[in-house]
């Protein structure tokens, strides 16, 4: 009977998750030395490897409040060459803008990370590859993905903390429609839509499913998310090897139930864990730092009674 | 400038005649036919036209049998290349009939909200609407099966606007009008357009560079229509806090369009290529280049198959 890939363990023969949680932080803190004390404790293969970040820049973001704070971008990497990868770029293909520059300008990422030629890809317009998926959640069948994100060595999903109109929450596993090129689907990415967004992101994160999860949750959004909620001081750093533990953390962390939310809890069975007894937790507990986010009336099943 | 945008482009072509999004990168159609509509707007070297009638066959061979084109080699679907690659045909005697082949499918191609299943759903849920547009107006979607948007929209009325006449069908005019309708429809409240939501759950959406530089390029037939107008006030007072070249391009593209040149975006436009900033890819080239063209050529309306 053939192995089942990586990413498809289920969860009753998956080994434990880490998730590791980090507080009282703010976008002018050394990052990079919290992330970096953090991050030894996972002992990440990661040396002489390449490294890919994949934030979540969806947009333009003048105040800050939609994208991963180039800040947090600048710690990740700073972090991972510190452990001895031999490259970490970044690499994002916006879904609502077509002008990464501009995005990218709005961020002032430049300023953060110096001259991005050399370290930044834009996914949504480098050269492709076709993936037949190895799960049929929906009925994409198959998707063209960058080869950067497919040649890379170790993949992060690095998203913010954020609510989502439609899916409950945008964390590391939503992030990866980023990768989904719009220049073979367009801005936005309507055809992960029009499969289903739930379904989407399950098969996506089962083709490409990120080795590690860093989420900046240290200014959030609610409410309205992904992009027109507004905006929710949390302060915190959730890091894992194991994207859906971090999502369903987070989730907890925001005042929600990971097990309501549709697409994590069906991530569950093949590509991680939500069980509290199934994530070793370390660093701060969750009670400590949740922080209950506003969510739209269409969700507000997803609420965790406190 | 132009100089710098034209070399690029001679540089980068590929062997195939077509050109990849970046240096080196597999040809694709959407950023050949950006390519061509460039050089053919310049062509004042035969070098320009050389590489024009090498990508012409590059888009020729790359046409679908059902006249569309896909957005990769490899995808054997069609998309909103399309229109594009319609656009970079026009004018051209010798692929006329790969363009009306191509202008058929856009007639056919409908968005899936415009499907009689969708219309149906649409009857039982409308109190569920989570924005304010009128469905009742469809454009182009980006890939097939899927909804119409800004940009896709935009792009087929261009291409539709530059067709000979005696090429458009009743079908044609009946698409072209309903989606110049769904344009206006998806206007953001203060004048712009951005991707295709004006308004989500009540929040007003905030308009774009490109995407309104397109919607406005499209309407460009309708000067004095009050979204027209409020849109072009929208982009004026963006002019001075546009940072990025392509959106800068874009920018000049449609104030020259409508009469507005801004000189002193154009010199802004060139010290930004000067700073060889990051992300040269080769779309954004090419509107820099059609950018700072005087005539404007490249939008106007050819006759039986020529300029």
């Amino acid at each position: 009977m053939p192995r089942p890939a990586p990413s498809l363990i289920p969860s009753f023969s998956r080994p434990q998750s880490r998730v590791a949680i980090r507080n009282s932080l703010a976008y002018q803190s050394d990052l990079a030395a919290v992330l970096h004390e953090t991050l030894l404790e996972f002992d990440l293969p990661v040396r002489g490897k390449t490294v890919l970040l994949k934030p979540n820049f969806v947009g333009f973001d003048p105040l800050g409040m939609t994208n991963t704070h180039p800040a947090v971008v600048h710690a990740a990497r700073e972090t991972f060459l510190r452990l001895g990868a031999s490259a970490v770029l970044i690499g994002e293909g916006p879904a609502l803008e077509r002008d990464t520059h501009a995005v990218l300008e709005s961020i002032r990422l430049r300023e953060y990370l110096g001259p991005l030629s050399q370290i930044f890809v834009d996914l949504n317009l480098d050269d492709v590859e076709r993936v037949r998926l190895k799960t049929h959640a929906s009925r994409l069948n198959e998707l063209y993905l960058p080869k950067t994100v497919l040649g890379v060595d170790f993949l992060v999903s690095l998203p913010k903390l954020k609510t989502h109109h439609w899916a409950g929450v945008t964390l590391s596993l939503k992030n990866m429609f980023g990768v989904v090129p719009g220049g073979c689907y367009g801005w936005p990415k309507n055809a992960l839509h029009w499969a289903g967004i739930d379904r989407a992101i399950l098969d996506i994160n089962a083709a490409v499913r990120p080795d590690f999860a860093i989420v900046d949750g240290i200014i959030g959004m609610e409410g309205n998310g992904p992009i027109q909620g507004q905006s929710k001081n949390c302060g915190v750093l959730v890091v894992g090897d194991d994207p859906v533990a971090v999502d369903a953390t987070c989730t907890r962390i925001m005042g929600l139930l990971p097990e309501k939310i549709n697409y994590i809890a069906r991530a569950a069975t093949l590509l991680g864990h939500i069980q509290p007894a199934q994530i070793q937790q370390v660093g701060e507990s969750i009670s400590s730092v949740q922080t209950p986010f506003a969510v739209l009336d269409t969700f507000a099943h997803l609420k965790a009674r406190v | 400038m132009e100089n710098t945008c034209l070399r690029f482009l001679l540089d980068t072509q590929n062997e195939d005649g077509g050109w990849g999004f970046h240096t080196g990168s597999t040809s694709r159609a959407e950023p050949t036919a950006w390519a061509v509509v460039a050089l053919v707007e310049w062509a004042s070297t035969q070098a320009h036209k050389d590489a024009a009638f090498r990508a012409f066959h590059f888009l020729d061979a790359a046409q679908l049998p059902d006249g569309s084109w896909p957005t990769s080699p490899a995808l054997r679907e069609g998309s909103w290349v399309t229109s594009l690659a319609c656009l970079a045909l026009l004018g051209q005697n010798e692929f006329s009939g790969k363009v009306k082949r191509g202008f058929g499918w856009l007639c056919k191609d409908l968005p899936g909200e415009a499907g009689l299943l969708h219309r149906i759903v649409r009857l039982f849920v409308a109190r569920k609407k989570v924005g304010t547009q009128n469905e009742s107006y469809f454009g182009w979607s980006w890939t097939i099966g899927t909804a119409s948007w800004v940009e896709p929209t935009s792009y087929a009325i261009i291409s539709m606007r530059a067709t000979p006449p005696e090429w458009m069908s009743a079908t044609a005019k009946r698409r072209l009008r309903i989606g110049e309708a769904m344009l206006f429809d998806r206007m953001c409240p203060g004048g712009g357009w951005n991707c295709g939501n004006p308004m989500v759950y009540g929040v007003p959406g905030e308009p774009q560079v490109s995407s309104s530089v397109w919607a406005l390029l499209a309407l460009r037939e309708h000067p004095q229509r009050p979204e027209v107008q409020k849109s072009l006030a929208w982009l004026q007072g963006e002019l001075n806090s546009i940072r990025s070249p392509a959106s800068l391009a874009l920018a000049i593209m449609a104030m020259n369009a409508y009469g507005r040149p801004h000189p002193l975006l154009a010199e802004s436009l060139q010290t930004k290529y000067e700073q060889d900033e990051i992300l040269w890819d080769v779309p954004e080239v090419a509107w820099a280049a059609l950018a700072l063209s005087s005539t404007q050529n490249w939008l106007k309306q050819k006759s039986n198959g020529k300029s």
